[in-house]
């Protein structure tokens, strides 16, 4: 079933960011991602669809390598952006992360305050030169998370004093603040209301203009609506990946269909 | 499905009661509640009335030692006996012994007494004397070497009288043990009570239990705890400058850096393993490490907060790992997510989060060793110390010391019946600085507590 996604995969034209080629995850003995092979394309939101366990949050931690904080997890195979091994030798993973953001299925705002949570970022990875600077990259990241109008009163009071739909764009705010390449999505609207959800759906929709944003989710509802790429995962393996159009109106395989039209999972 | 209806036992539907009647098994279990609370409280209630005996007891008998008896009369500083030479040469004032002060003193008290009309009728003059405390020459000696301007005047003074004296006031000694008793006689207490009509003899807020240093049995009134409290504060700033460095780093190393291997695993296990260990073992090897391998001087503060130190890193590496595991683990992620290492992780989002916990760990953990007793005994600090350790910038560590709860143990251990109030009285003092501590921690806790 590999040999099918890669010919889809092959047809598009557009050039990938990340590439992923046989990728294997274990945790201890348990083999969580078997032979994965993906291209997820630049400037585009791509979904990651599949039932509960099925390793698309695990195969989300492997591209900015937070799985390395698990001991146990054990990663093969080759993911590479632009090229670049993220798994080679020299790699660091502080450095690839910074390249590389991620947003987290719970809102998990530092306990500082909004400024803290947006500046910090930039201010380890010495992105700005002075306060002047900082400010500066403070207001365009929470402008982009269309955050900027709600919160600019209030820069200093704590993050976590924010609603969880309100935290959930402070912590995409701080994500982009370090200018990463790719955004990834684990789950981002699974604590928040409706409201909250749509909130941030458009923005991930206005994210796309400037990054390659993976984004895993439960609702295929919302993966039809802010995605262009879609990746089916099943039981560790990568059942297809297709145009989010495609994936919905004409599955390649029956499991697709079956998960997408709510028969399965 | 039909084969389990058929041949499984028969469910019982449940009885359809008027939920207003409690029925037999809601009342069974709200019993057992009843009971269970019952029995909280009683716990609670008995352990309390322990805690309040036990403060009774202490300071019933301790509060007294606070007081002391004193006897003032006028003194005059004779020149002619004291600085026969006439030069105030220091050299010279030296060689007037307390014996000479001890004349000079009894013979003011004996003028004072005539002046005054104080019958000293069945009493020699030596008795007469004797109910000054023998401290009080060698205390009136130091502050007119300290203030040779003093010689030739006449001054007021305020010196002990004896611990049966003292007694006497307090209700300790009555006629009938005076009796028995070689070191007071009745006559005594009677020129005593006339003493106190007159207004001589009195008790009094004594600072000098706070600010002495020890004394011996003969002069139970002149012992104090001063160098009992300077070796407990060395001690206590040497333990915190050791154990909260040395806990800290541990802790993080442990619970965020560390492989977790058999190694790892192992030295968790002995970790609470040591915190287990009797405290009288961690003497011994203080003893045998510190005193006998590397020749560090014995009684000494330094070597106290050294064993101490050894004693308390377990329970301080047990409360800071606590502390750091309750830290939410999507504090680490988010801070790894955005790409800081894992230093600037733990030393900027979880490490501020646990100072709290580790703070109050801390804390009660030294306040813990501000009461340990048994590895003290072990290095010396039970030693009779007459001279207060210098000043800490002055080497004063490494002075002979004693600490407060080692006074509590070697008062309690001596003869005199008058150490008892003065034993109860270094447990009071104890208590304070246990309360203090306690009282910080709390502060701390609120101060650095984040509630966002």
């Amino acid at each position: 079933m590999n040999d099918m996604s890669t010919a889809e995969i092959a047809a598009t034209t557009a050039p990938a960011k990340i590439t992923a080629r046989n990728v294997q995850v274990y945790y201890g003995a348990t083999h969580a991602i078997k032979n994965v092979s993906v291209d997820i394309l630049d400037k585009a939101v791509t979904a990651f669809i599949g039932p509960s366990g099925c390793g698309k949050s695990t195969f989300l931690r492997c591209i900015n390598r937070m799985n390395d904080t698990i001991s146990v997890c054990r990663v093969e195979g080759k993911i590479e952006i632009e090229g670049e091994d993220i798994y080679d030798r020299r790699v660091d993973p502080v450095q690839l992360r910074a390249k590389v953001g991620m947003v987290f299925q719970k809102p998990n705002p530092f306990p500082k305050s909004i400024y803290d949570n947006v500046a910090y970022g930039p201010k380890i990875h010495g992105l700005t030169r002075n306060k002047a600077e900082l400010d500066e990259v403070v207001e365009t990241s929470l402008k982009k998370a269309a955050l900027w109008n709600e919160v600019k009163d209030r820069l200093a009071s704590p993050g976590t004093g924010l609603s969880g739909g309100q935290q959930q764009r402070l912590c995409i705010a701080r994500a982009i603040a370090t200018h990463p390449e790719v955004l990834l999505m684990d789950e981002p609207c699974s604590a928040l209301d409706p409201i909250a959800t749509a909130q941030v759906e458009e923005l991930i929709d206005e994210l796309r203009s400037q990054f390659s944003v993976v984004i895993v989710t439960h609702s295929m509802q919302q993966a039809a609506r802010v995605s262009q790429r879609t990746a089916m995962f099943h039981l560790g393996e990568l059942v297809e990946i297709d145009a989010t159009e495609t994936i919905f109106t004409n599955p390649s395989h029956k499991k697709t269909q079956d998960y997408i039209t709510g028969r399965y999972g | 499905m039909s084969d389990i209806i058929a041949t499984g036992a028969a469910v019982p539907a449940r009885p359809k009661n008027s939920i207003l009647v409690e029925d037999k098994l809601m009342k069974k279990r709200n019993a057992a509640e009843a009971r269970f609370k019952a029995y909280g409280i009683a716990a609670i209630a008995i352990s309390l009335a322990t805690l309040a005996i036990m403060l009774w007891t202490i300071f019933s008998d301790g509060v007294s030692a606070f007081r002391q008896a004193t006897l003032t009369f006028p003194v005059t500083l004779d020149a002619a006996k004291l600085d026969p030479q006439g030069a105030r040469n220091p050299a010279d004032l030296v060689k007037v012994t307390t014996v000479g002060y001890g004349t000079l003193l009894t013979t003011a008290f004996r003028a004072h007494l005539q002046e005054k009309g104080v019958s000293t009728e069945g009493l020699d003059d030596k008795a007469v004397g004797d109910m000054i405390s023998k401290a009080a020459p060698a205390q009136l000696r130091d502050s007119v070497l300290a203030n040779p301007s003093l010689i030739g005047t006449t001054k007021d003074i305020s010196v002990y009288a004896t611990g049966r004296i003292d007694g006497f006031l307090k209700g300790r000694v009555t006629m009938q043990t005076a009796e028995r008793d070689a070191n007071v006689s009745p006559e005594q207490l009677q020129l005593a009570d006339r003493l106190r009509e007159a207004g001589i003899l009195k008790l009094q807020f004594n600072s000098g239990f706070l600010t002495n240093t020890d004394a011996s049995d003969q002069r139970p009134e002149a012992s104090g705890l001063g160098v009992a409290i300077i070796g407990s504060l060395y001690m206590m700033a040497l333990v915190a400058l050791m154990v909260l460095p040395v806990g800290v780093a541990a802790s993080i190393y442990l619970e965020e850096f560390a492989p977790k291997n058999r190694f790892t695993d192992l030295i968790e296990v002995n970790i609470s393993n040591l915190a287990a260990v009797p405290s009288i073992v961690f003497g011994i090897l203080g003893l045998a490490i510190f005193i006998n391998f590397a020749g560090l001087p014995q009684s000494s503060s330094l070597v106290g907060a050294l064993v101490i130190t050894l004693m308390t890193l377990p329970t301080i590496i047990i409360a800071t790992r606590a502390a750091l595991r309750a830290v939410p683990p999507s504090i680490r992620d988010a801070a790894l997510g955005v790409g800081a290492s894992k230093m600037q992780t733990v030393f900027h989002h979880v490490l501020p989060l646990a100072a709290p916990g580790i703070l109050t760990g801390t804390i009660l953990g030294l306040a813990s060793a501000l009461g340990e007793t048994a590895p003290l005994l072990l290095i010396g600090m039970v030693a009779f110390v007459a001279n207060y350790p210098a000043g800490p910038l002055e080497g004063g560590v490494m002075d002979p010391a004693t600490a407060l709860p080692v006074q509590v143990y070697s008062w309690a251990a001596r003869s005199d019946p008058a150490f008892i109030e003065r034993s109860s009285g270094a447990i009071i003092v104890l208590l304070f600085f246990l309360v203090v501590m306690n009282a910080i921690a709390i502060l701390l806790r609120r101060r650095f507590e984040r509630r966002w």
